[in-house]
């Protein structure tokens, strides 16, 4: 166990009937984004579920701020959760939904008020928090559904699938929040996805389960270290480059926007030099390539592969 | 202006300086009153449903339109009582029907309101997936649907002792010696409020368990105005046919005088719906233990799907 872990799984698993969702999974969640990642049925949800107390484990323990997650209902007052799922009523105003979630997080009446409102205008509905919920956006709901888990000032946030159903203008929005939430208001978040690219530029670390194994846990970035690839891009004459670069023993890759070098030293970029200046092409931009986390987790037919070489 | 700071001249020339300071997110260092507040937040929030506070126009209909039918009766009730004592004095009133008919006549009403009105308290939250997000604070299922029986309860007590007591200052108001009349008659406060608490628990319990079972306030609604309605006349039927203790234990599910044979022993009368129900016969302990038994069962097996329900 780390003794500084807000959240702590120790050989947690959950098990319905013959299915096993989770089998025996340890891991610690700390002060940050951590990212949680896997497919569906990889056991996120049943996880975040046994964290926030709604199912008790098979056998394994959850420590949530430092109390078993299965006994106390009053850690729950510490906690934030939004759900990916549809969970908020359409008659009502967010303002006076908020307040009311906030009183039932704990907070005096009158505190949760202000609660209600300071929060909403953190997440932008500020001018619209009078309205009844049923009339907004998705975009806007989802942000309702942030700024709920966020208006009793929890410790940690759990995030389920945050991005789902928004377009790709609202996705950013939210990724942006996520990120503010942490940066600018210090609360901690639990984010679970299945798409690498948000928990990569949102996350701090990452959690990958699989099949209700754990697969991987690290920094994310440990996983997109810099690759022994250098990446250059030139305004014109790039077919030029690409013969002096291979006369000079250089394997190289075209792709969209660049050219991928495969170089196991410096020596590279003194070769790259003067095989720009023999081609006549204008550099645009040269630097280390660092490897995405769709790239170590490339889909192998059924199978997640963690951890795989380029 | 930059940085939330501007400078403004006045009506008279002055020059004024504001400067707007963003503080930016606050964290809470205020009181959290834990499980406790988050009851008291489900109950009153139940009762805002109820009614249909802090909701549009359309939720406040329902609730309100039976409120004043019942009220209405107990309305109409004391101006009949009022023009009987002035017209025949008071052996007029003894004809008229009394506080220990009021809930025989009316019960039909209450069942109504219990159907269309409480179910909004439960299935809302589980259609609307709020459930979700109320089991992830520092309460539990049983605490919420605790809460929220509190709140149909309240609300349905105010349903039903409030045309009583618009009855009772009827005829309080139409009697030449109110103070005599009290007097002779204060008893009927506590028989008040006792059969009406009996009504209460009885339709807020029923109503709540149906509900339970359903995310579609309107599928409760059904099921329950049917459960009554049909219910009345087809044990009221088969019990008149049928004789014998068959007869009067198919009477027993007559579902709609269950409280009323509560009310008629509170009162020490029986009043008219009851007055030729079989199932009288069977004697009062009885028609207490079943009513009980209508009341303790569905609430114990409301607790149990609250204390299992996970989102």
């Amino acid at each position: 166990m780390t003794p500084d872990a807000l959240i702590q799984a120790v050989e947690l698993e959950k098990r319905y009937g013959s299915v096993v969702a989770l089998n025996g999974v340890s891991f610690g969640i700390h002060d940050g984004i951590t990212g949680i990642l896997g497919e569906n049925g990889a056991g996120k949800s049943t996880a975040i579920k046994i964290f926030l107390g709604l199912l008790q484990p098979t056998s394994g323990r959850a420590i949530v701020l430092g109390e078993d997650a299965s006994r106390s209902v009053e850690v729950r007052a510490k906690l934030g959760y939004m759900p990916e799922h549809d969970c908020l009523p359409t008659r009502v105003s967010a303002a006076e939904f908020l307040t009311h979630l906030a009183e039932v997080s704990g907070l005096p009446p009158e505190r949760a008020r202000t609660r209600a409102a300071d929060t909403l205008r953190h997440v932008g509905l500020f001018e619209e928090r009078y309205r009844a919920i049923g009339g907004y956006s998705t975009g806007m709901k989802q942000r309702v559904k942030l700024a709920q888990a966020l208006v009793h000032d929890p410790r940690i946030v759990l995030l389920d699938e945050p991005t789902a159903g928004l377009d790709p203008a609202g996705r950013e929005e939210m990724l942006d929040l996520v990120r503010k939430t942490h940066r600018e208001f210090g609360i901690s978040i639990l984010f679970s996805s299945h798409l690498m690219s948000d928990v990569e530029r949102t996350c701090d670390r990452i959690i990958v389960l699989q099949g209700g194994l754990l697969v991987q846990a690290g920094e994310v970035t440990d996983f997109t270290t810099e690759t022994e690839t250098v990446f250059v891009e030139v305004d014109d004459r790039a077919d030029a480059l690409i013969a002096e670069l291979e006369a000079r023993g250089i394997t190289v890759v075209a792709e969209a926007g660049g050219l991928n070098l495969h170089g196991t030293d410096d020596s590279i970029y003194d070769e790259v030099r003067d095989a720009l200046v023999a081609a006549g092409a204008p550099l645009r931009r040269m630097a280390p390539r660092r490897r995405a986390l769709t790239e170590l987790f490339a889909r192998d037919g059924e199978t997640l592969v963690v951890g795989g070489d380029e | 202006m930059s940085d939330g700071h501007a400078t403004t001249l006045d009506e008279a020339g002055r020059t004024t300086e504001g400067t707007v300071f963003d503080i930016g997110y606050q964290r809470y260092s205020g009181p959290r009153e834990g499980r406790h507040r988050a009851r008291v937040a489900v109950f009153k929030d139940g009762i805002r449903i109820a009614l249909g506070i802090g909701r549009g126009g359309r939720a406040k209909i329902l609730p309100w339109t039976f409120i004043g039918l019942l009220v209405g009766i107990g309305f109409i009730l004391a101006l009949v009582a009022g023009a009987a004592l002035r017209i025949a004095g008071p052996e007029g009133l003894e004809q008229l029907p009394t506080h220990s008919d009021f809930y025989g006549i009316a019960s039909i009403f209450f069942f109504v309101f219990a159907a269309v009105v409480a179910p909004d308290l439960l299935c809302s939250d589980r259609r609307h997936g709020v459930i979700n997000l109320y089991l992830v604070r520092p309460l539990t299922g049983v605490d919420y649907v605790v809460a929220r029986w509190s709140a149909f309860m309240v609300v349905a007590l105010g349903v039903a002792w409030a045309p009583q007591f618009v009855l009772l200052v009827g005829r309080l108001m139409g009697h030449p010696d109110p103070g005599g009349y009290f007097s002779e008659n204060w008893t009927d406060v506590p028989h008040i409020l006792l059969s009406g608490a009996a009504l209460a628990a009885y339709m807020t319990t029923l109503a709540m368990l149906v509900a339970a079972f359903t995310k579609r306030r309107a599928y409760a609604a059904v099921f329950l105005v049917g459960l009554f309605v049909i219910s009345t006349p087809f044990t009221a039927g088969l019990s008149t046919e049928i004789e014998g203790p068959v007869g009067q234990w198919i009477s027993m599910f007559n579902l709609s005088n269950i409280p009323v044979h509560v009310n008629d022993m509170i009162f020490g009368e029986v009043s008219g719906v009851t007055s030729e129900a079989p199932a009288r016969e069977l004697g009062n302990t009885l028609l207490l233990v079943w009513y009980s038994a209508w009341v303790l069962i569905p609430g114990a097996i409301l607790v149990e799907r609250y204390r299992r329900l996970t989102p």
